[in-house]
């Protein structure tokens, strides 16, 4: 797939992207080898975990790593889980978590701004009116109410992820829906008798699907952090779910007594995010240098 | 361009040269620094309920009488004694000693202000519960003279107003207001006054070296300031740097990063907070066995052993040593015990165990959310199959004072005299909290609370509490030993409540 | 121009009423209630009666939303449950606190990202770039706890050359008059109190404004990027001005509009990391005063803070509209 969208890209910007494209290259291959690996150890988690990550053993507590091919590879936490497999099953947690937060608040993001954009008019002053409303809140403020109002879950917690991230997809969206309703081939279809539904089906969403992949990279790197952010305040998923977030909320009064603690689920996060910006830095720079207000949440 | 550079460097380099010299010139008056998690937030008094802010407070203005963990006895600071003329009247009798910082003494209409204006009837104050629950007039018979009266006998009723109850100036408030007399002309008769308070950040006291009880203790500090600091590496780092001086609650697995500094020491102290798991009498908890059968399934020693590294001592029943009723022979006690667990749970007809879902705060207890984490393999292992929830603290706590929480993890603080707590949580209609009803409890509670005869009231409070024991509508789980970082320069005995008194403290010259 | 803005500024308060109803009614809807969270451990339910008609909540929601409305209306917020104060002056004390440690985010991300940001994109492959964009990515891969945490770690305790925590060292600054502690000891000429609130501002400022910086280096490099092949800047390199010229009299300047955007669209980001960087730093101002009041339910307190800080949103972001026409004379509307 991304050489299919490299190659559109060259047709696209010849000149000074052709340079750079070497550079690009790179980066995107390391982000998406990142994110690949990443998704591979979510997927296949459960077949690489070598413990039950909610195994606990009082009295083999916070041991240190021990090293490839021991017992406890990356050591025990506080309550003497092996941290390897906490992480393991928290990557598929947080990304399965970070994915469905991006897919969700893509669906209404692309729907809302392409109708927006498409038909104008009344529906565009109320949706607009919605994204002015909803964007004004501090983000963190949103999930942290819409968590205490919906209670813990991992439902809830995409929810209150999803809450604002569809905005930026609405805006964006929007700008373009709004120059592609004028081009040759919506009028053209328009004559033809399509169906408005169809012409944002057929014409005007597969247009808008490079910007919305790069906005999703981001959405997808903040909603990690926010997830972390949430469990730090207390209002995160159950225990029983490990999750970076809430593993690294945890671990954050060992800090300085057992770095093992924080250091991976820390590590993780860090190294994920860093993937994922850097494979949306490169799909920006390739698809659509133009687009530049992403939302970054927290 | 040079210029500019020129004139900042000496700006810090003069910054920097003021700073060092300044720190010199602050040692003159001994200062000690407290770092607390609780938040400060109100010039107000009598505005809220934090057992930090009685503290300081009851310094600031006096305490009105005190309890003396030494003696195992209330004390009389403020008021000089009292005596229950009958079960509903209490005379107190003022030390006429005890003098405003303005130089006016205290009198009992300061007194009669307090409790009934400030406490009692301003719709501002959140304490009329708390200090003076049944209550119901307060008139000065003469000069230092007050004579209390209660709706209905309160034998405890010391341990609602000692260390709590706040005495201000009538004249002040008089003069002024509320507002502006708590803003600007707080006074008060203790040995401290405030100095500056910003909401959220600091409090600063100041020693009055006139005051009786500075004259006790010369070395208490000139000034304390008390920071807001909630995370305990942040703590630990500001002991290390002797940022500050006091450390509230160090985690037990910090204790070592302390000790490492010859400078600083760490202090264990028994807490007069009970932590507890209460269960609902409701389906399956309504029967008894299965009650008993959660109490079987824990064990607290592993648990105290290894998560706490033993700074927490197992509870056999409501209380421990030290808090008032504590009795060593208290029966029956629920020890760890699986097989007895998993027979009990038979018994009450479920063989193949039971659901539940476990309720725990997180960041209010000391290891709250980790230790309930190790209740549940636990819990499993007898065949209560728990769950662990851990909503966000506003919405677990009003559930559970709904009552509509079946199963949780909880503590009550300030018990030195378990009255009032056995009352909100095993009386029959005092608090939804449990929902739990005795006919036999009820009974004793209510002798119990009017009982005046101090060897008949720890009888009733016994046989009361080794009836809940067994019933085990809670299952008593331990006391935390709380740790306290002390710099070597401050000599102080920390005290099991979170209270904190500065002139309690000696600083080494 | 004006006449745009006006609309858009009477367009705003609609927005703003709705966002008053969305608070109100999340908020009220939130379990949890203000007297449970406020009258103590020993309280009862008289006294819990008591204090719910003292402050209207037995009231249906819809009496209590138009009180609301109409105390707005009248420029205040109600008194604070928990303060027992008016919102407003409740706010008013702890505003600077906030503005100020925001405005030094901002000052650290901006002074720190657009040079980073301009050159990286002049040399898009050297070790400049990528060092830079690596950079930029550390701040925004971090959760903010984590890295404030980290940063009193090193920096209070390692190097143990700032404080852990607060806003001053007591003693030190002289009375309060603006309530911005680095202005008011300027007035003063009390430099001590002024280098004092400065090494207690450093540390919530930087962990605050990493993940703004990591934003804004990266627009900067991008959109210096896409101007260095505008054809005026391709006529001044023909012209054969030097490449340093070239980038810092002709790209930067017009690759700034899309930084001062992002800017106002990331104060919101940068208000909320404030909650969490406030929170860990005992710093005393609106981020921490809001999840104070979210924790005790004080309703007014809540909405009277949120309405706050999006109407200085809003607001904010408005005059960056009017920005754009001063920077990009281009720009009619």
């Amino acid at each position: 797939m991304q050489s299919l969208t490299l190659e559109s890209a060259t047709e696209k910007a010849p000149g000074a992207l052709a340079r750079l494209l070497p550079r690009l290259h790179a980066k995107a291959f390391t982000g998406g080898l990142i994110v690949l690996t990443f998704v591979l150890v979510g997927v296949f988690g459960p077949y690489l975990a070598p413990h039950d990550p909610n195994k606990q053993q009082l009295t083999a507590m916070m041991k240190p790593p021990q090293g490839i091919g021991a017992v406890h590879v990356l050591g025990t936490d506080n309550l003497g889980r092996d941290i390897f497999s906490r992480v393991i099953h928290g990557t598929r947690v947080s990304l399965l978590v970070a994915f469905a937060v991006v897919f969700v608040s893509g669906l209404i993001g692309i729907t809302l701004g392409a109708v927006s954009g498409y038909f104008g008019g009344k529906a565009d002053f109320l949706i607009q009116k919605l994204v002015e409303v909803i964007w004004a809140f501090p983000p963190l403020l949103l999930g942290i109410t819409i968590m205490a109002f919906l209670g813990q879950g991992l439902f809830n917690l995409i929810l209150a992820l999803v809450a604002q991230r569809w905005i930026p997809y609405c805006r964006v969206v929007r700008g373009q829906a709004l120059s592609l309703r004028s081009r040759d081939f919506v009028t053209a279809a328009q004559s033809l008798g399509s169906t408005h539904g169809k012409i944002i089906l057929r014409h005007i969403i597969p247009n808008l699907i490079q910007t919305s992949l790069v906005i999703g990279t981001f959405a997808m790197a903040s909603s990690i952090i926010a997830e972390a952010s949430l469990s730090f305040l207390g209002v995160g998923v159950p225990p029983h779910i490990p999750t970076w977030g809430t593993m690294l909320a945890d671990a954050r009064i060992y800090i300085s007594t057992a770095w093992w603690l924080p250091l991976f689920p820390g590590a993780c996060i860090f190294i994920t995010v860093l993937g994922i910006n850097l494979l949306g830095d490169a799909l920006r720079d390739i698809l659509d240098p133009r687009l530049k207000r992403t939302g970054s949440g927290l | 361009m040079l210029t500019l550079k020129t004139k900042l460097a000496l700006i810090i380099y003069l910054a920097l040269a003021l700073n060092l010299t300044s720190l010199n010139f602050a040692n003159a008056q001994s200062r000690i620094t407290v770092g607390v998690t609780e938040t400060i937030d109100t010039h107000n008094p009598y505005g809220d309920s934090v057992s930090l802010m009685y503290g300081i407070w009851s310094e600031i203005t006096g305490p009105f009488c005190t309890y003396s963990y030494a003696k195992g006895d209330f004390e009389g600071r403020l008021a000089e004694k009292w005596k229950v003329e009958n079960p509903t009247t209490w005379i107190f009798s003022l030390n006429k000693n005890y003098k405003f910082n303005d130089g006016s003494p205290v009198t009992a209409d300061d007194v009669v202000h307090s409790i009934m204006n400030r406490v009692i009837k301003d719709p501002q104050s959140k304490q009329k519960a708390s200090v003076a629950p049944s209550v119901v007039n307060a008139e000065a018979i003469d000069k230092l003279t007050v004579k209390v009266t209660t709706d209905k006998p309160t034998a405890p009723l010391l341990s609602f107003f000692c260390d709590r109850l706040i005495i201000t100036s009538k004249a002040m408030f008089d003069k002024h207001g509320r507002d502006v007399a708590d803003k600007e002309h707080m006074i008060g008769a203790g040995p401290y006054r405030l100095k500056e308070l910003i909401p959220g950040q600091r409090l600063v006291l100041a020693k009055n070296p006139n005051h009786p009880e500075a004259k006790r203790n010369p070395r208490a500090p000139d000034e304390v300031v008390y920071r807001i600091m909630r995370e305990p590496e942040q703590r630990v780092t500001a002991l290390l740097n002797d940022e500050i001086q006091i450390g509230q609650f160090v985690p037990p697995h910090m204790r070592g990063r302390v000790e490492t500094n010859k400078s600083l020491r760490i202090l264990p102290v028994d807490s007069v907070e009970i932590m507890f798991l209460a269960m609902q009498p409701k389906p399956p908890f309504d029967k008894k066995e299965v009650r008993q059968a959660v109490c079987h399934a824990i064990n607290r020693d592993q648990i105290i052993a290894t998560l706490l590294e033993s700074f927490a001592s197992r509870l056999d029943g409501p209380l421990g040593p030290g808090q008032y009723g504590y009795d060593p022979a208290l029966k029956p006690k629920l020890s760890y015990d699986p097989e007895k667990a998993k027979k009990l749970l038979a018994q009450a007809g479920f063989p193949n165990g039971i659901d539940a879902e476990l309720q725990a705060p997180v960041g209010r207890y000391t290891l709250d959310k980790q230790l309930s984490e190790a209740m549940i393999p636990m819990l499993n292992a007898a065949g209560i199959r728990a769950k662990l929830a851990t909503p966000e603290w506003a919405t677990m706590w009003a559930n559970v004072q709904k009552g509509t929480v079946p199963f949780y993890y909880m503590g009550r603080g300030s018990i030195q005299d378990p009255s009032a707590a056995l009352h909100q949580y095993f009386h029959t209609g005092e608090t939804p909290r449990i929902g739990y009803s005795n006919a036999k409890v009820d009974e004793l509670l209510d002798k119990e609370q009017q009982e005046f005869d101090p060897k008949k009231r720890r009888q009733y409070l016994s046989q009361a509490m080794s009836l809940i024991t067994e019933d085990a509508p809670a299952c008593f789980m331990w006391r935390h030993k709380l740790l306290w970082g002390l710099h070597n320069r401050v000599d102080y005995k920390p005290l099991p409540d979170s209270r904190i008194y500065a002139i309690d403290m000696a600083v080494k010259k | 121009m004006t006449g745009y803005l006006l609309r858009r500024l009477a367009g705003t308060v609609p927005v703003l009423v709705l966002i008053s109803l969305l608070v109100f009614l999340l908020i009220h809807a939130a379990p949890g209630d203000p007297t449970l969270m406020l009258l103590g451990e020993e309280t009862n339910a008289a006294e819990i009666a008591k204090a719910k008609a003292r402050w209207g909540l037995d009231q249906p929601l819809y009496v209590q939303y138009w009180k609301f409305l109409t105390t707005v209306a009248a420029g205040d917020f109600g008194k604070s449950f928990k303060y027992a104060e008016p919102v407003t002056s409740v706010i008013r004390s702890r505003l600077p606190a906030t503005i100020e440690l925001a405005f030094f985010a901002i000052v650290i991300a901006t002074v720190l990202a657009i040079p980073l940001g301009v050159w990286a994109g002049a040399r898009p492959n050297s070790w400049i770039d990528n060092l830079g964009t690596t950079c930029g990515l550390f701040g925004i891969s971090m959760p903010s706890f984590w890295l404030a945490i980290m940063l009193i770690l090193l920096l209070a305790g390692v190097l143990n050359i700032l404080p852990t925590s607060g806003r001053s060292t007591y003693g030190i600054a002289g009375p309060e008059q603006t309530g911005f502690y680095i202005l008011d000891s300027v007035m003063q000429k009390n430099w001590r109190a002024v280098w004092d609130a400065l090494s207690h501002l450093f540390l919530p400022a930087l962990a605050l404004g990493v993940n703004m910086l990591g934003i804004l280096m990266r627009v900067t490099r991008s959109s210096i990027l896409e101007v260095m092949n505008e054809d005026y800047v391709r006529t001044a390199r023909a012209k054969g001005l030097r490449e340093k010229k070239v980038v810092w009299r002709h790209v930067s300047s017009n690759a700034l509009i899309p930084v001062i955007t992002v800017v106002g669209l990331e104060l919101g980001t940068l208000l909320s990391g404030s909650i969490i960087v406030e929170t860990v730093f005992a710093w005393p101002g609106g981020g921490s005063l809001l999840i104070t009041a979210l924790n005790a339910r004080d309703y007014p307190l809540v909405t009277g803070l949120v309405l706050t800080y999006t109407t200085a949103f809003v607001g904010i972001n408005l005059i960056i509209d009017g920005l754009y026409a001063v920077v990009d004379p281009r720009i009619r509307y």
